[in-house]
């Protein structure tokens, strides 16, 4: 057998437009800020490779458009995801109520097998500026309301909390992963004139 | 520090993208896609090297400099919706950085952190396979590590879903010269790029191919129940140790540096035979026959020598696909472990049933002897029976001569007869001879001038193109002669067969119509050594 792979998790970040979505993922990527803002146009991706217990896991990173126009990527987009991270702006409360909206859309979407159980994680974004309007503690009601997501906040700029909470979507998702037993039930004995193969026309085509 | 920038460089909408039908004529006409595509993208200066739209993302990891234009097409009639609902969809990739690693310098070495997208080395080839979950999760790419290539993978998951959702489904990208084909099934979504000749046709067939091949390992009840269970899975921890069987089956072509005929059997859609005068074929047959008859369960047997078919039994009312086949041929020839042993081993012919694995007894007939017999059955422990069975027939082949028959055909470099006969019209260069009755190919060995890998290339485009035009759905054609720079060319489908011929560049019409009469000719006289008529039954 061939060496065994590395993991490959597929992390989707949602929340409305201008949140700092794509500030984030550039912060923790490529360690790189800008004040200048430039709408996700559909979606960007990245990747980055972490180590989560001992194991180098590859975040395959897919930063959606916020803005409406654009949330036209498909149901097919969502799917298949390991973990959802779901970001709003703590200076504006929409950004924070509309949490709910993008949540339910994500399990709607993706469908998960245990919609209860999927791994989220929550960040309140631009902690580093003055006009806060969304409270730490409204914030964490949240979360636990939602079977305990787990919460941080970052600022995109100053790099605050930004490794510590992928770290933790990373090893969530992992978990995730972990759990599911590899399916390995062996496929029933084929039972001859069935209905699989049925005998005499194969396509038309035989050597 | 300025953040990057997203580069909106490519919007898809009813007014300019051009859409091209799958059964359409022709290549699309560069002339006919509006380059507004890409003037959003000259406008973003501060386009970010590392990121890049969609459509040129696909574009650049294959040419560097295409500067032209791209058309999508999705499936036939069903295109309205994709148009209309959206406004525009732009994606883009950056590429992968490694935690706490700011340190560039030392990091091209590392294969971690290998940038595939910007490696001219990986963009220049010529064929691109890509095979990933519907959840974008990668499982296979011919060329270069898939974990270096997730960005990518991304973008190809978003491209199929964004059709998808117009209730559509996309089929394949022409972006300059390069020709992007998609096939999604079951789960899982194949794509093949390239700047061959080959159609999107022929690149399906492939594509086709290397799916049957997932299905050969896992078959199809097992995976679809996978991913039921778990869309987020990943594949490769079900098909590692089995890569070689992707490589092998995708390496049948010159873009993998062997210079073979094994391209041509996957063109046509049909295998080739081990010649063999008809007295020893029937002598083999036989032999399997008789000590095969009485085994329940026992579905195929079938013998194989240096790729080709030397006999196969079947039991009655059923018959074996040639893409079936193609799947069996590839196993022997990548597991030099069979030579050494009997082997048993679950295999899935999704032709015959795809849900289910048949269990094979596959084994060299003799040390003096490199013909691979697999005995096929339903039942999972018959492998004492089987064992048994092959021992007998060994014993009986070796003492009708016929290990001895095998041999000889196997000792000439090539095919000494057929050769012969192409020396004997020193202007044919190659052939493709295919019955209508049988899946099954007869081509001369290759030779002077195409013994090179490019001139091997030269040959595997005019086949393609000839093959394309006589199969074309829309417009069959049954003659094509054609005079090219380098060499006349003739194709010609009748009922009863299809010839596709390659000649010397100085022959006349009228002396290319006197030689493909004279091979007909002799083919008809020797058919039965080059073809098997029918297959026995147990």
């Amino acid at each position: 057998m061939a060496t065994r792979k590395k993991s490959l998790l597929k992390v989707i970040i949602l929340g409305d437009s201008s949140v700092g979505k794509t500030s984030l993922m550039n912060q923790y990527v490529n360690k790189r800020f800008s004040n200048q803002y430039k709408a996700t146009i559909g979606a960007d991706f990245c990747t980055k490779e972490v180590v989560v217990n001992d194991r180098v896991v590859t975040m395959q990173i897919w930063d959606t458009a916020g803005q409406e126009r654009f949330q036209s990527l498909g149901v097919a987009f969502y799917r298949g995801a390991d973990c959802c991270v779901l970001v709003y702006d703590v200076t504006a409360p929409n950004s924070f109520k509309n949490l709910d909206s993008w949540r339910d859309e994500f399990l709607i979407q993706a469908s998960p097998r245990d919609p209860e159980h999927f791994p989220f994680v929550v960040l309140g974004n631009k902690v580093d500026l003055d006009n806060r309007q969304v409270s730490t503690r409204r914030a964490q009601q949240w979360c636990q309301s939602k079977n305990d997501i787990p919460y941080y906040e970052t600022s995109a700029k100053e790099g605050i909390n930004v490794e510590m909470a992928f770290q933790t979507i990373a090893k969530n998702a992992l978990e995730q992963e972990a759990e599911a037993e590899v399916i390995n039930d062996f496929p029933d004995q084929i039972i001859l004139n069935s209905q699989n193969n049925r005998p005499g026309n194969p396509d038309n085509c035989q050597c | 520090m300025e953040i990057q920038q997203t580069s909106p460089s490519l919007a898809v909408s009813d007014t300019n993208s051009t859409c091209e039908y799958l059964d359409a004529e022709g290549e699309p006409d560069p002339s006919d896609v509006d380059s507004n595509l890409y003037e959003e993208a000259d406008h973003d200066q501060e386009a970010d090297q590392q990121k890049h739209s969609i459509i040129s993302a696909l574009r650049d990891g294959l040419e560097p400099n295409a500067s032209s234009t791209s058309a999508i097409s999705p499936e036939p009639g069903k295109s309205k919706g994709l148009a209309a609902s959206v406004e525009s969809l732009a994606l883009s990739t950056s590429t992968s950085a490694k935690t706490e690693d700011s340190s560039s310098s030392c990091a091209a070495l590392d294969d971690d952190q290998h940038d595939y997208q910007h490696d001219s080395v990986w963009r220049g080839q010529k064929k691109h396979i890509f095979i990933l979950s519907e959840a974008g999760k990668p499982i296979f790419s011919l060329h270069g590590n898939e974990d270096k290539l997730v960005t990518l993978f991304g973008v190809i998951q978003a491209l199929v879903s964004f059709v998808q959702l117009g209730q559509d489904a996309i089929t394949s990208i022409h972006a300059g010269g390069i020709k992007f084909a998609f096939m999604q099934r079951s789960s899982l979504i194949l794509v093949a790029a390239t700047r061959t000749n080959m159609s999107v046709q022929q690149l399906h067939l492939q594509l086709g191919d290397v799916y049957n091949q997932i299905l050969s390992i896992l078959t199809y009840s097992h995976m679809t129940k996978i991913f039921e269970k778990r869309k987020n899975f990943d594949l490769r921890r079900l098909l590692s140790g089995s890569e070689r069987l992707f490589f092998n089956l995708l390496a049948n072509d010159s873009s993998s540096a062997r210079v073979s005929n094994n391209i041509f059997t996957f063109l046509t859609n049909s295998i080739r035979v081990f010649p063999l005068s008809t007295t020893v074929r029937s002598q083999i047959t036989g032999a399997i026959q008789s000590n095969c008859s009485k085994i329940k369960n026992l579905v195929f047997a079938v013998l194989i020598a240096n790729n080709k078919l030397i006999a196969l039994v079947r039991m009655k009312k059923y018959s074996i696909h040639p893409a079936d086949l193609r799947l069996i041929f590839n196993l022997v020839e990548c597991s030099e472990s069979f030579k050494s042993s009997e082997n048993w081993s679950p295999i899935c012919l999704p032709k015959f049933d795809m849900n289910g694995y048949l269990h094979a007894h596959v084994s060299y007939l003799a040390d003096d002897c490199q013909a691979c017999l697999l005995l096929l059955s339903v039942d999972r422990d018959a492998f004492f029976t089987l064992a048994e069975a092959k021992a007998k027939i060994t014993e009986k082949l070796r003492r009708s001569h016929c290990l001895e028959a095998i041999n000889e055909e196997l000792q000439q470099p090539f095919n000494a007869k057929l050769y012969q006969q192409v020396l004997g019209i020193p202007e044919l260069r190659h052939f493709l001879y295919k019955p209508k009755a049988t899946a099954q190919l007869l081509c001369p060995m290759l030779r002077h001038p195409y013994k090179s890998l490019q001139e091997l290339e030269r040959l595997e485009a005019i086949y393609c193109g000839l093959l394309h035009r006589i199969h074309n759905s829309s417009r069959p054609l049954k003659l094509i002669y054609e005079v090219k720079e380098r060499e006349v060319v003739l194709a010609w489908a009748t009922g009863t067969y299809e010839l596709y011929a390659v000649f010397e560049p100085v022959v006349d019409k009228a002396t290319v119509i006197k030689y493909v009469d004279k091979l007909i000719k002799w083919i008809e006289k020797e058919y039965d050594v080059y073809f098997i008529r029918s297959h026995a039954t147990f």
